[in-house]
């Protein structure tokens, strides 16, 4: 039965929760948005959410903490690292700490779809297969 | 899903391993089987090709030279092309000079070691020391040959993930060696390398397009998106960037096209 991934984005800069969430919206996730990568933290020990996307460079703690805390707490959930400052070394050291996926900004919304319809394949999680068909092919 | 990318200081070796290593994986192999593909695609000969992977004209002859250049920009983008199929071993093509920055594409140097030399001197039935003399000289070639073509040190091992010396590990070791190491997560592709390669890719075919008409190119390509670099006369600056907007712009895959024209000539033309 299709239900919808839930998904935690965390970006510091807010335009990026304000482009994307609208984005997976319609692809059938339930995204909730932080832009403070400690109050995302604790969310996340709240509740296992099937992907967190976060951004590497943050004040306070960075990505790469982020994707290591989420592995501790939540082993199932699928976590995707965006930046604007990608580099093949940080790419391999991200990859050889467990990422499912890494992007470099700037990205059209479409190529995170694409990841999150992965990952939920990747989870078993049949997403509605109609919010699927309505995804524009970029935006 | 991987790139391997092996090269050695004796392409016997180089053809060895690499082949072990596809055998053992059950990639596909790229090597310069493709050269007679690349020929056809490109409009020239495959032994042109060959020739360009092998030495490079002097600088004095200019046609000789740019025809090598068109051969080597040829090469570039049929390699790159095909390494978008992912799952490959790549050897004897000298990727491993020009695909650069692509977590996904491991990098291995076989050093061949004394045994080599011993090896070489019984198959050609001269003394050890007229076959250590031998390969030096043919060391130097390929220096001066990667220099030309790509202002690279080969031989340098910090441009490697991996290096295997095969006085050290035998032959059969090191497939294995490659072969675990090519598990690694850190060598699997992600969204981000894929795109650095079709970046790579899309600037090749554009650089090749522009390298039938013309020198002085460099390329680079971001998510269609291409610039393109040039030095040109002032006189002839609007004629060459109109020519290349045009020319570039007809490459599948390029939606968008920025020149940036300075006087003078670029001291590395690669």
């Amino acid at each position: 039965m299709a239900r919808p991934l839930d998904v935690l984005l965390l970006d510091d800069e807010p335009i990026v929760g304000r482009r994307l969430k609208p984005a997976l919206d319609k692809i059938g996730c339930r995204v909730e948005v932080f832009e403070n990568p400690r109050e995302a933290v604790a969310r996340i020990d709240e509740k296992e959410f099937d992907v967190v996307v976060t951004d590497i460079r943050m004040e306070g703690m960075d990505g790469i903490q982020v994707l290591e805390h989420v592995q501790k707490r939540w082993p199932r959930t699928k976590v995707v690292l965006i930046t604007g400052y990608a580099k093949m070394d940080l790419a391999r050291e991200a990859m050889g700490k467990g990422v499912f996926d890494f992007i470099a900004k700037p990205f059209r919304p479409d190529d995170l779809r694409r990841i999150i319809v992965r990952a939920a394949e990747a989870l078993g999680v049949l997403m509605d297969p109609s919010a699927l068909a309505n995804d524009p092919v970029d935006d | 899903m991987s790139i391997i990318m092996i090269s050695s200081d004796v392409p016997e070796m180089e053809n060895r391993i690499a082949e072990g290593v596809a055998e053992e994986k059950g990639y596909d192999r790229l090597d310069r089987r493709i050269l007679a593909d690349a020929a056809l695609r490109y409009g020239t000969r495959p032994e042109r090709l060959n020739e360009a992977l092998e030495s490079a004209p002097s600088l004095f002859r200019r046609l000789a030279l740019r025809r090598w250049r068109y051969a080597l920009a040829c090469i570039q983008a049929e390699v790159l092309d095909r390494m978008l199929a992912d799952n490959l071993v790549c050897w004897g093509l000298a990727a491993h000079l020009y695909v650069n920055g692509v977590s996904h594409a491991m990098k291995i140097r076989v050093l061949s070691g004394k045994e080599a030399d011993a090896k070489t001197a019984e198959q050609m039935g001269v003394p050890l020391h007229k076959s250590e003399r031998w390969r030096a000289a043919s060391s130097k070639r390929r220096k001066e040959w990667t220099m030309a073509a790509f202002q690279e040190e080969e031989a340098d091992p910090s441009r490697y993930d991996l290096v295997i010396r095969l006085d050290q590990i035998d032959p059969v070791e090191a497939v294995r060696t490659i072969v675990g190491a090519s598990e690694y997560r850190k060598f699997q592709s992600m969204t981000y390398s894929t795109k650095c390669l079709t970046d790579l890719a899309l600037a090749a075919k554009v650089h090749v397009a522009l390298s039938e008409s013309m020198t002085d190119v460099r390329v680079q390509a971001r998510d269609g998106s291409v610039v393109v670099s040039t030095r040109v006369p002032n006189r002839q600056k609007r004629k060459k960037v109109a020519a290349i907007k045009q020319v570039a712009g007809r490459v599948h895959g390029v939606s968008y096209v920025e020149v940036h024209a300075q006087k003078g000539f670029f001291k590395r033309t690669g």
